[in-house]
């Protein structure tokens, strides 16, 4: 498909329909938001968008770094653990209604109720108290100096509103009244909506911050088929696109009047095994015991990854190598173990040998089709790297509607993981994917093959706890330090995020894969 | 006549019963709705409560019958993605499919009948070549090629019609219509015709066989000998009997137009049903899944049912049987 679509673009030189208006910004992506109700679900589509709408105490800002959004300042509480945030006056719903604490306090309740999807994010808060009519406190049960951090996208929704309209809690199983209508302090308002079509914002005449985009009205259509949305934009029926195959990429930048936007995501794709498993699954020769027990045998593999070649071949250059399971920027990387093991054949199958497999084995790799850009192709290459040096890879992919239930029944041998630090600091990844699974405790509750290692249990709680950052880093270097030694992950690579516009649109893209409009402008 | 219509009804029911059935059995092997509904954060505990909230613990049987039962009483649930409604989301999205599904059917009528008559008429004509030439690489392309064909020529590069979506639509009640505005019809004609192509190869090729057996037959000889004009030989007794079967065959197919206007429906992003039904297998939404496949396990019937109808009104000799 891709070749013919190259020669029917080959000769699609003259752009005719490009007679869009500057102010309506019309942009596409992949998914549909679910809902407008910025408590019922936890996922990246509504989130991004909602973000255009709601805000939250804290914002991140261009360079994904935390800023004052409602709140104006917060510090410490004294006395004890928690934090005071200061709310910003005069700031009002697109209602017309005052924001005040009530709304703050009212949208945690909501928030961190069991029909909400995002109450993990307050697991640390034992208690929440308005100080008076601008000033709250969220009190929380440990030392937690990233609880500001971590609640970015908790959006605050009016209480009179919602009361009003049937709609104080988030919906899970029928509608309500807010997954259809918004009430924010943000930016733009929810003009229309007509799920999976179109949706329509416009702006926020009475927003309280400085106005920095120049758009009249922006106009959202789902498109999941990528050959439809790479032909939506240049026909030039849309401005904007997130995101674009890989493979589409040279299509759009060798065309007058469009650019690519290329970034790093802070996504770090990685292999897994199952450290558990008494026995491989998938295995023709071993089946009576699981050699990926072994750390030299998880070395071997990581050593026989060859990166350089996956990067050139199947990215165009477009990853950047993972040493960890954060990228170099985010908060906690670890610059004392930035290295990652080199591409080395001959040690893997040294390394093979010594832990009693000098011919290798066979196992079973899972394998996502539609999670990653390109991860199909990734794992055929990765199982002929591995093949290379004996570890003869039994790839199984599918949709990963199907992936994740096989990972959490333990079906597989080694699987293909991705992971993007939805706080931004490296504590995040040891919490979900490096702490031993503890359902109690929520905690490991992506570590699907369960690697346990007890300093690493000890050392999360600290690590969350530790106010001074000096000594906190050093404990993240010890965490990721064991889990280098004990190649608990094979980390591959960062991913990078791709997007296509039109030359006459400015936009930010953020690592986090959110697109805010409030940056945007159309010359 | 009454008694007949319904014995269909009533026989709709069952097929209906078993689409359901089937669908449910697989649905098991879809995916887990769970981990679609939640995002990554959230702890085992908590989808291990909404699993159980939203049932899908029970047994398989029983989540069947709740389904089946809530359906006969006209609950149809609520999505397991949106949370909307099921019977609103479906309900919205049928124009779209229909009028798409209508108009390519047109197309492939307006086009195949005349196209077919004139290639059975003059068979060895340098036209007739071409054309049959022509459809028969038509009938050859994947459909999605096709449509993708047409987006990036008069989509992209020559810049005439919109590559995506509905345009312009007019609300008449509760019925969304591309049938009004001119941009609803620069939006269809693309979609139409990429559905309609398979048709129109199909129609054409069924009229022009069906023409030349009977223009063979021994009463189109006798008319011919009769000195009955060609004009009238050709088209009030030729084409009338060739009919039956082509109407047959494009009804049971419109059946099939509806319901696989799917990938049609994907590549233009076409907001009927069928692009509904591929972001809900996405979700693994249930709920919109099992009503969709009910509601064309019900379109099927209705359409055979109207196949039986036409033949009556077109055929002479079964109204004779009937009575």
């Amino acid at each position: 498909m891709s070749t013919l679509k190259l020669a029917l673009l080959g000769g699609a030189l003259s752009m005719s329909a490009m007679g869009a208006t500057a102010e309506t910004f019309r942009w596409a992506s992949t998914t549909d938001p679910q809902t407008m109700d910025p408590h019922a679900v936890n996922s990246a589509p509504v989130l991004s968008f909602l973000n255009n709408v709601y805000e939250g105490l804290v914002r991140r800002g261009k360079g994904m770094s935390i800023e004052p959004s409602l709140a104006t300042s917060w510090e410490p509480l004294t006395g004890e653990n928690g934090w005071r945030f200061n709310l910003r006056q005069d700031v009002t719903f697109q209602d017309g209604s005052a924001f005040t604490a009530e709304d703050v306090l009212f949208s945690y309740q909501r928030a961190s109720d069991e029909a909400a999807d995002v109450r993990s994010w307050f697991a640390p808060v034992s208690d929440v108290r308005v100080v008076d009519e601008f000033t709250i406190d969220f009190v929380n049960s440990a030392p937690n100096p990233l609880f500001p951090d971590s609640i970015a996208n908790f959006m605050i929704l009016d209480k009179g509103w919602a009361m009003a309209n049937d709609a104080a809690l988030p919906a899970r199983d029928a509608e309500n009244f807010a997954t259809m209508n918004v009430n924010g302090t943000g930016p733009f308002t929810l003009e229309s909506r007509d799920p999976g079509v179109r949706t329509t914002l416009s702006p926020n005449a009475d927003w309280w911050d400085v106005v920095n985009h120049n758009i009249t009205e922006a106009v959202f259509t789902p498109i999941g088929n990528s050959a439809t949305g790479l032909a939506a934009l240049l026909s030039g029926e849309i401005d904007f696109i997130q995101p674009i195959p890989l493979q589409d990429v040279a299509q759009v930048e060798g065309r007058d009047g469009f650019k690519v936007l290329e970034g790093e995501e802070t996504r770090v794709i990685m292999f897994g095994f199952g450290h558990e498993h008494d026995a491989l699954l998938y295995s023709s020769d071993v089946t009576d015991a699981n050699p990926f027990t072994d750390p030299r045998v998880r070395l071997a593999a990581a050593h026989a990854i060859d990166i350089a070649s996956i990067n050139r071949v199947l990215f165009r250059g477009k990853i950047e190598p993972a040493s960890q399971l954060v990228p170099e920027g985010i908060s906690g990387f670890s610059k004392a173990n930035s290295d990652r093991p080199a591409f080395d054949p001959e040690r893997a199958k040294a390394l093979l040998a010594e832990a009693g497999y000098p011919d290798g084995f066979s196992f079973g790799l899972k394998c996502p089709n539609d999670r990653y850009i390109n991860d199909e192709a990734l794992c055929r290459a990765a199982a002929s790297m591995f093949a290379a040096v004996g570890l003869d890879a039994e790839l199984s992919t599918g949709p990963v509607r199907d992936y994740w239930p096989q990972l959490r029944a333990d079906d597989f041998d080694m699987y293909l993981l991705g992971w993007s630090p939805g706080t931004f600091d490296m504590e995040h990844p040891i919490r979900f994917l490096m702490h031993s699974q503890d359902n109690e405790r929520k905690l490991g509750s992506w570590n699907f093959g369960n690697y346990s290692n007890a300093r690493v249990d000890e050392l999360l709680p600290l690590i969350q706890q530790e106010i001074d950052p000096a000594a906190r880093q050093g404990m993240v270097d010890e965490v990721v330090k064991i889990t280098q030694d004990e190649v608990a992950y094979i980390p591959l690579y960062t991913q990078p995020l791709i997007w296509a516009a039109k030359d006459n649109v400015d936009l930010t893209q953020r690592a986090d894969n959110f697109f805010m409009l409030r940056w945007v402008t159309v010359n | 006549m009454v008694y007949f219509i319904l014995k269909r009804m009533l026989q709709s029911v069952f097929v209906m019963m078993a689409v359901a059935f089937l669908a449910f059995s697989l649905f098991r092997f879809v995916g887990d709705p769970i981990t679609q509904m939640t995002g990554v954060e959230t702890s085992v505990e908590d989808q291990e409560r909404l699993r159980e909230e939203l049932g899908l613990n029970d047994p398989f049987i029983y989540q069947f019958l709740r389904f089946t039962g809530d359906m006969l009483k006209g609950d149809f649930g609520f999505s397991y993605r949106t949370r909307q409604p099921v019977a609103d989301m479906i309900a919205s999205r049928i124009p779209a499919t229909f009028e798409l599904g209508v108009v390519a059917l047109m197309i492939s009528l307006l086009v195949g009948v005349p196209a077919g008559v004139y290639t059975a008429l003059k068979p060895r004509g340098v036209l007739t070549q071409t054309i049959l030439m022509t459809t028969l690489v038509g009938v050859s392309i994947p459909t999605f090629v096709i449509g993708i064909m047409l987006i990036f020529i008069f989509g992209v590069q020559l810049g005439w019609l919109p590559t995506f979506g509905r345009g312009g639509t007019f609300k008449i009640g509760a019925w969304e219509s591309s049938l009004f505005t001119i941009d609803g019809w620069r939006a269809l004609l693309l979609p139409a015709i990429t559905l309609g192509v398979y048709q129109l190869t199909l129609t054409m090729r069924l009229v022009r066989a069906e023409m030349m057996e009977v223009m063979r037959s021994d009463y189109i000889r006798f008319a011919m000998a009769r000195g009955v004009p060609m004009r009238s030989l050709h088209y009030k007794h030729a084409l009338a009997n060739t009919m039956v079967p082509v109407i047959t065959i494009i009804g049971l197919q419109f059946g099939g137009v509806i319901a696989f206007s799917i990938v049609t429906e994907s590549v233009f992003q076409w907001p009927g049903m069928g692009l509904l039904f591929l972001e809900s297998i996405r979700f693994v939404d249930i709920p919109v899944m099992g009503v969709y496949l009910v509601v064309i396990a019900f379109f099927f019937v209705l359409v055979n049912l109207i196949v039986d109808l036409l033949y009556v009104a077109i055929d002479p000799r079964l109204r004779i049987r009937d009575v």
